[in-house]
């Protein structure tokens, strides 16, 4: 299930529930100690208050008490008598202001109250006090929660009662309450912020590896991770770092090897080409039968040395060639490039796009041209035109053909080393002229693609970054 | 084919290669020209002293010395036109042959008649722009004799080579107005627009070493950035 979780979302899971398990169970611990603490506290104040007012009250009923004589077997006190002339009303009354919200005597038979009535408190809690003993009992009055604390006054059967409210103290546990809550939440969210910064700390070089992966596989071989003195990452430092050398030394290898190979056949190219040009000048003097023969040589011998000068051309770039820049005027450069390919005129420029420039390799693009208009005159019926205009990236070439169109699951492949697509009907052709040009239009920061052309045939695009000077 | 009733062309073929050189002689005998052939650096400079061609064509990539060396040397002795031979036209070979004096360059794989046609360009006369001036020309203190091929300079003759020299008269022709590299390469060296236009720029700073006095801050020999060069007074 954690699987949808991204790791870092894992991490920061794991920090948040362990954050929060830890703060419930402090939160838990702290509520009940403060809380017990706090009734305590609450139940022997009160209870204090009510012995004092209660001996307040002794003192005025019965006067000072008198020492107990000591008799035969033990101490004895005498039962103390009411003093003359004693309003245990004014009484009541002269008792200090405490916070107790009723004040109730049970006097010989009789009950004294200035506020509470006596029918709220628990009878077996005032039989307890009139038997003599201090009792304290939580209960309900008027469905407000009080503390009712119950005092002998010195004679069986009198007794004191008080209740104290608990508003205060249930208003400040409640407080407690949700600080508490608050604090496990806050915790909790702590927990998942320390996570996510945890997480990203410790997959930063996970962020660097996937950084400089991408660059490997978008061709930059070169790049490397700088991470192999890491503890925990050297290994995968080191071993990704052997695989893209290993995998650059052999890029650069099959550059080399092409680049050999085309070089080396180049001699005996020259020897075969210079022949066949001497045979073909003397032609008329071939018997007729080889006439034919020599035509067929004389045209794949040629494609031949396309083939090799594309091959040198790939391998050039392929060796890192930087090639030269110089402003060029675009639509001279399509219009002499074009039109010498075609072997006809065939470029129309859209006055906007006259004085477009661009800083560009003159060699390069004159191969970009060259070979879309003769792969439309070779492969595709023909160039059904070349047109430059403002637009795009700052120019729009576009070469159309009059052939089948290229399908939709070919227009990537097509240009790619020997990538000619599935349909034979592009018929002959060695598969690196395209490649050249995407590799060179790419090269001068453009983009290159294929379209259907408006009433049949194919349409090359090339946009470069052109502006007018 | 060889034209009848003209003097065909001489050429020296400086090549390590005997089946390039054996080729290369058969075909472009068959355009023409009288070939020599030569396969290292001593024999090609011998070769130019028995007998000086009217063009060398020689491959960079020679067994005992460099052709660079061997284009220096060319150059010392004579200012017979050179077409260097090079692998790869984005190398600095291309430059550095320029430099140690070639005229132009080629590629291979090489074919005979593209050669023959960067030969009868360089071989050409020179005609210059404005055929109302006269046969002489004169460019500050520069005077510049159009169909005796020279210029001179308080009397002396300033040692030009043939290409430099129809680079200046071009440019002397067109009396001060810009000349692109463009129109430069088509004029001197016969290409069009596709012309590898550092052919030009050496050049020119070849023929400022030669006709200024300060070839720094040139004062005739003047670019007009972006667009070209120009001679002025």
């Amino acid at each position: 299930m954690l699987g949808r979780f991204s790791l870092r979302g894992r991490v920061m899971l794991a920090y948040g529930l362990l954050a929060l398990g830890l703060s419930t169970v402090l939160s838990v611990v702290t509520w009940s100690v403060v809380s017990d603490y706090l009734v305590q506290q609450r139940e022997a104040a009160a209870e204090t208050i009510t012995v004092d007012n209660a001996a307040a009250l002794r003192y005025g009923l019965f006067g000072p008490p008198e020492p107990c004589r000591p008799s035969h077997e033990r101490v004895e006190c005498d039962s103390p008598t009411l003093q003359k002339g004693v309003s245990v009303t004014e009484l009541m009354n002269s008792l200090p202001a405490t916070d107790a919200a009723a004040s109730m005597l049970y006097l010989e038979d009789h009950w004294y109250s200035l506020t509470g009535k006596p029918s709220d408190l628990p009878p077996d809690m005032i039989q307890d006090a009139i038997g003599g003993n201090v009792v304290q009992r939580r209960i309900d009055v008027g469905g407000q929660p009080v503390l009712a604390v119950g005092v002998p006054i010195g004679r069986q059967g009198d007794a004191f009662f008080e209740w104290h409210p608990l508003n205060s103290l249930d208003a400040t546990l409640q407080r407690m309450k949700i600080t508490l809550i608050a604090a496990a939440i806050a915790t909790a969210l702590l927990g998942l912020a320390v996570g996510r910064l945890a997480s990203t700390l410790a997959l930063r070089p996970l962020a660097e590896l996937t950084r400089v992966a991408d660059h490997v596989a978008r061709g930059k071989l070169d790049a490397r991770l700088q991470a192999e003195n890491d503890k925990d990452l050297g290994g995968l430092a080191r071993s990704f770092n052997q695989t893209a050398a290993a995998l650059e030394r052999r890029v650069a290898a099959d550059a080399r090897f092409a680049g050999d190979v085309s070089h080396e056949l180049r001699t005996p190219l020259m020897t075969m080409l210079n022949s066949m040009q001497l045979i073909q000048n003397h032609r008329a003097e071939l018997p007729a039968a080889v006439r034919e023969p020599v035509e067929l040589l004389g045209d794949d011998l040629d494609r031949f040395r396309r083939l090799v000068i594309d091959l040198l051309e790939i391998s050039r770039d392929d060796g890192g060639d930087r090639g030269s820049r110089e402003i060029v005027r675009i639509a001279d450069l399509v219009r002499a490039a074009a039109d010498a390919a075609a072997g006809r005129e065939v470029t129309d420029v859209e006055p906007e796009a006259e004085g477009l420039t661009l800083q560009a390799d003159k060699r390069r693009l004159e191969r970009v041209i060259a070979n879309l208009v003769e792969n439309a005159e070779d492969h595709a019926g023909g160039c059904k035109g070349v047109g430059v205009a403002a637009g795009g990236l700052g120019v729009v070439i576009t070469v159309d053909d009059a052939g089948p169109g290229i399908a939709v699951e070919d227009r990537t492949r097509i240009f790619e080393r020997f990538g000619r697509g599935e349909m034979s009907s592009r018929g002959r052709g060695v598969g690196l002229g395209l490649a050249i040009v995407a590799r060179h239009v790419e090269w001068h920061h453009g983009t290159i693609q294929v379209t259907d052309r408006p009433g049949g045939g194919a349409r090359f695009v090339v946009e470069l970054p052109a502006k007018i000077s | 084919m060889s034209d009848t009733g003209r003097v065909a062309h001489s050429l020296l073929l400086v090549d390590d290669e005997p089946r390039i050189r054996r080729v290369l002689r058969l075909a472009l005998e068959d355009e023409g020209y009288q070939v020599a052939e030569a396969a290292n650096g001593y024999d090609a400079l011998a070769a130019l002293r028995r007998e000086p061609p009217d063009v060398v064509l020689l491959d960079l990539m020679l067994p005992d010395r460099d052709g660079f060396t061997v284009c220096r040397e060319i150059r010392r002795a004579s200012d017979v036109p050179v077409i260097m031979v090079t692998a790869r036209t984005d190398s600095h070979d291309v430059v550095a042959g320029l430099e140690a004096g070639a005229d132009d360059y080629v590629t291979k794989p090489l074919v005979a008649k593209e050669l023959s046609a960067r030969i009868r360009a360089l071989l050409r006369r020179v005609e210059p722009a404005n055929a109302r001036q006269a046969d002489l020309l004169e460019i500050g203190d520069l005077r510049i004799d159009v169909p005796g091929a020279e210029v001179t300079r308080d009397g002396a003759v300033l040692p030009l080579t043939r290409t430099e020299f129809k680079l200046l008269a071009e440019l002397a022709g067109a009396e001060g107005k810009v000349l692109s590299r463009e129109q430069l390469l088509s004029k001197v060296w016969g290409y069009g627009y596709f012309g590898d236009s550092r052919i030009v720029d050496v050049h020119i700073r070849r023929l400022r070493l030669k006709i200024e006095r300060d070839p720094a801050s040139p004062k005739h020999l003047v670019t007009a950035r972006g667009l070209g060069y120009r001679l002025v007074s």
